[in-house]
């Protein structure tokens, strides 16, 4: 069977279409047993006007990274389009609309600027949209329609995929969406004269089980509720706000509750609170939201109250870049706010991960009576994959509260020392669990503590509580190359991780001798972990979308050896095509 | 004072290069773009053949490449077809439905293998070499045909037939004598060139002419008027080159066969310009309007052209080889003497 591995970017302008014409695309691929990753960006403004991209990765093998570039763009906006022929290949395919309702101005047509090599199918998009469905709205299905003729996809199969988009729509939407697919259907098969080599012809791809077709947000909702989430308080930011919007319908109905709070300071007080109360409750933002949480944060870290934070990244500093992906928050989530502040910070490294970090942050949270902060970016929270349905978490890691012994209440110490860090917590009503709770430095029955003995007890109380995490802390992804030293060691960490071991993957493939590490576990840090990967390397290179390398920064300390660094603060997620052409000049 | 002319040059040959470059090596500010229905930068025509046999390769063809282009500032428009000018509003429509707005035009569209009327039936059938493109289509397919069938002649034929010689394969040739359209072989002439090609293993055939060709099995049946038969692998049309000029049609332009133009390549319409082998260019001597070809040439048009519009009244002198040798004939193929005269040597 032949490879299938192939980028589709469609471009528009907000209200075209442009995501829904990806989401289909994606959903059909996915039902066709393709591994798909799409990306979509957009404006930060609502609607009406600017950019929109829809970029779907899809191929027959595993898929790590979204691909930089496109095989195949259709360009519903030529303005827009103009700038993103330039995320095209060399010889790549351009959908362009043949017979626009007016001519195009000099330079303002996506055709005028088409670089030799690229091969330009002109289909009249809004004639056949007019056609279809009396408007030019349909012009992303004509647009859908046309490649699927060229590619020889499964029209049927399509076709279907386009009715259970609109399934729930009035059928008139229905209708005009499937006619505006086969009118492009039916107008490319009998007008483009194929010139380019690409086919799914004669690709079968073996029947899958179900697939989820999901995002990361998605997924961290859908793995609160499975791990007993029963407490969300928030304030909407791009890119966590989705998070809220389904936990907003979907919490109650599993016994929880949803508070949409004034900003982000009052949302983090309350899931402080409600931790305190005994429930497992968590809050979603982004850089300016997480900024203003700090304060909260340390109280949660101070008087050992459980609390998750999802921390989705996005362009910064301040308000920054609302809809571009960015890692620049490493060094705020680990070290932010004030004081010796020890936290959990885990990082998903994939789709799929974003639903074990966030059931492993509401356990780790429960049991270690702390913070823990889950950083996702936009690219994470947005792009969709086709994964494998998660199994839902084991009973264990539903209940993780460590409640004192009936013997123990006699004399309550709250903040008992202890081996592991961890004190019995009494929930808040438990007879005899009477305590003292204060962001004040405080003695083991909470009461206020000034003594430099009284602090560094308590302090090395709080970090002891590492050592306990690192015990149940998911193993770093390894991928050492086999039988000599490596070359080159790539070491990532969050959304970079895929691209970084797909980078490793090929460049084997070009006779480097390449490893890769990454950790899902940022604090604690697996350190030993990483010195014995390092040792096994000869250079080591760390890619990460920020501009001052702050997680190269911190492995330096780690691993105590110069490295290379790879910055990008270009908004769109880390390409694996990058990172090799790094590791050639290494 | 900087100039915000923007000069459009239809056309990405020798000649519409030539004149790009001298615009803006003497005004730095205007604005120049190149509009060609090729999708390939700037490349060298008559090594075509020498393509085939792989004595070139591709890059070695390219006489300008990409970044030559970004570095003079110049818009290389390239796979974009022009559909008509209008210009009262110096505007030049294309086909993708864009429009470009010019202050001068010149015209340096080339020309294209001609078809003859009786053969356009046959169309599908007829290979030519005149484009890069249509030589990428079939390179691979004359590297593995053994049968040639060629009728025709013109100087890009013969070129061909003495390159297919070369590489062993089996040619058949029925030479017309007005392959070289404009101009006409002369009896003598023709006499020379079959026993030339008869020596060197050619079939050839004169006074005939094609009556049907049909495709058969990856392969061709050409019969011919006076009843031969030939199956070969590939048939070529060599009958000389005519003008692109469509879209210049009802644009008010004075065109013959090509675009007509006076000493200093100026078209009948103001800004205008036209040179290389799309133009027809009067000639004082024979009061007509002769069209040339070669590449040198069109490099001289084309800097001639450039002079002009830039304020000079330079007026054009043939350059370039005057004579071909073609099978022991040699023959005069400037436009700029008296045909009949040069007709034959």
């Amino acid at each position: 069977m032949k490879d299938i591995n192939l980028v589709i970017e469609i471009c528009g302008s907000a209200g075209e279409g442009t995501i829904s014409a990806g989401e289909i695309l994606s959903r059909f691929m996915s039902a066709q047993g393709y591994e798909i990753m799409s990306f979509d960006s957009y404006p930060a403004e609502i609607r009406g006007f600017g950019k929109c991209v829809a970029h779907t990765r899809i191929s027959s093998d595993p898929i790590y990274s979204p691909g930089k570039l496109a095989d195949v763009l259709i360009a519903l906006n030529d303005i827009h389009s103009i700038s993103q022929l330039s995320a095209l290949k060399n010889k790549g395919i351009l959908i362009y609309d043949s017979q626009p309702a007016r001519p195009h101005e000099e330079d303002k047509s996506v055709l005028g600027w088409v670089d030799p090599g690229v091969i330009s199918y002109g289909i009249p998009l809004t004639m056949l949209a007019q056609r279809a469905a009396g408007s030019a709205r349909g012009r992303n299905m004509v647009g859908l329609g046309a490649i699927a003729a060229i590619f020889h996809m499964d029209k049927d199969g399509f076709t279907a995929s386009i009715e259970n988009r609109y399934a729930k729509k009035k059928k008139i939407v229905i209708d005009s969406n499937v006619n505006s697919f086969l009118e492009g259907f039916e107008w490319a098969g009998k007008h483009i004269e194929k010139i380019d080599s690409f086919s799914f012809e004669g690709v079968t791809m073996p029947l899958q089980k179900e697939k989820l077709i999901i995002n990361g947000n998605q997924l961290v909702a859908r793995a609160a509720l499975d791990a007993n989430l029963k407490f969300y308080a928030g304030y909407p930011i791009t890119p966590a706000t989705k998070i809220m919007e389904i936990l907003s319908k979907e919490l109650p109905g599993h016994g929880g509750t949803l508070l949409q709070t004034e900003d982000e300071i009052a949302a983090i007080g309350a899931v402080v609170g409600a931790g305190f109360g005994g429930i497992r409750a968590m809050t979603a933002t982004s850089g300016p939201g997480f900024a203003l949480m700090t304060e909260f944060t340390g109280l949660s870290v101070m008087a050992e109250v459980p609390a998750v934070i999802i921390n989705s990244q996005r362009g910064g500093p301040s308000t920054g870049i609302p809809t571009k992906t960015e890692q620049s928050d490493f060094n705020a989530a680990l070290s932010g706010g004030t004081g010796d502040c020890p936290r959990v910070v885990l990082a998903p490294t994939d789709t799929f991960s974003c639903y074990q970090a966030t059931v492993l942050a509401l356990y780790l949270a429960e049991k270690y009576q702390t913070l823990v902060v889950v950083l996702l970016d936009f690219f994470l929270s947005n792009s969709i994959r086709n994964i494998d349905i998660p199994e839902k978490p084991s009973e264990s890691l539903l209940n993780a509260n460590i409640a004192p012994l009936p013997e123990e209440l006699e004399n309550y110490q709250r903040y008992k020392i202890t081996e592991t860090g961890i004190s019995p917590r009494a929930i808040p009503g438990t007879p005899g669990g009477i305590f003292f709770s204060t962001g004040l430095e405080h003695d083991e029955y909470g009461r206020p503590n000034y003594s430099d003995k009284g602090h560094l007890k308590m302090t090395e109380k709080r970090y002891k509580k590492y050592a306990g995490v690192l015990t149940e802390a998911p193993i770093p992804q390894i991928s050492e190359f086999e039988g000599e030293m490596a070359d080159i060691g790539v070491i990532s960490w969050g959304s970079s991780a895929g691209a970084a071991r797909e980078a490793v993957m090929l460049a084997r493939k070009e006779g480097i001798k390449a490893s890769s590490f990454s950790s899902m576990m940022l604090s604690p840090f697996p350190e030993k972990e990483l010195i014995d990967f390092s040792d096994k390397c000869k250079k080591i290179l760390v890619p990460e979308l920020n501009y001052g390398g702050q997680f190269a920064n911190f492995a330096t300390h780690i691993i105590k050896r110069p490295l290379e660094r790879l910055n990008f603060i270009t908004g769109r997620p880390m390409a694996s095509e990058d990172i090799l052409e790094k590791m050639r000049e290494m | 004072m900087p100039s915000y002319d923007h000069y459009v040059i239809l056309g990405n040959g020798p000649a519409g290069n030539n004149a790009a470059s001298f615009l803006r090596e003497n005004d730095k500010d205007a604005k120049i773009t190149i509009i060609s229905d090729e999708n390939i930068p700037f490349y060298y025509k008559p090594g075509l053949t020498r393509y085939i046999t792989g004595d070139l390769s591709a890059s070695e063809l390219i006489v300008e490449s990409l970044p030559n282009y970004r570095e003079k500032n110049i818009r290389l428009r390239l796979g974009q077809i022009v559909d008509k000018i209008d210009p009262e509003q110096k505007i030049v429509f294309l086909r993708h439905k864009e429009k470009v707005h010019y202050t001068k035009l010149v015209i340096a569209s080339g020309s294209r293998a001609r078809v003859l009327p009786s053969m356009r039936g046959y169309a599908q059938c007829l290979k030519h070499i005149t484009t890069y493109n249509e030589v990428l289509e079939f390179k691979d397919q004359i590297q593995a045909a053994n049968d040639f069938f060629i009728f025709g002649g013109d100087l890009v034929g013969f070129k061909f037939i003495k390159m297919l010689g070369k590489m062993g394969k089996k040619v058949t040739l029925l030479i017309y004598p007005n392959a070289f359209w404009p101009f006409i072989l002369t009896h003598e002439m023709q006499a020379t060139i079959v026993s030339n090609l008869e020596k060197r293993g050619s079939e050839i055939i004169v006074g005939d002419d094609i009556h049907t060709i049909i495709e058969k099995e990856n392969a061709y049946m050409v019969k011919t008027v006076k009843g031969m038969e030939k199956k070969v692998d590939m048939v070529f049309s060599f009958n000389g080159l005519i003008p692109t000029v469509e879209f210049a049609k009802g644009s008010g332009l004075d065109i013959d066969h090509g675009i007509l133009v006076n000493e200093t390549m100026q078209t009948n319409l103001p800004d205008i310009y036209a040179c290389g082998s799309c133009a027809q260019i009067y000639n004082p001597v024979i009061n007509s309007y002769t069209t040339s070809i070669g590449w040198p040439n069109a490099v001289v048009q084309g800097e001639v052209t450039a002079m002009n519009l830039l304020g000079d009244h330079k007026v054009i002198e043939s350059v370039g080889r005057k004579y071909f040798d073609l099978e022991g004939v040699r023959i005069k193929t400037t436009w700029w003497e008296d045909i009949e005269e040069s007709s034959s040597i």
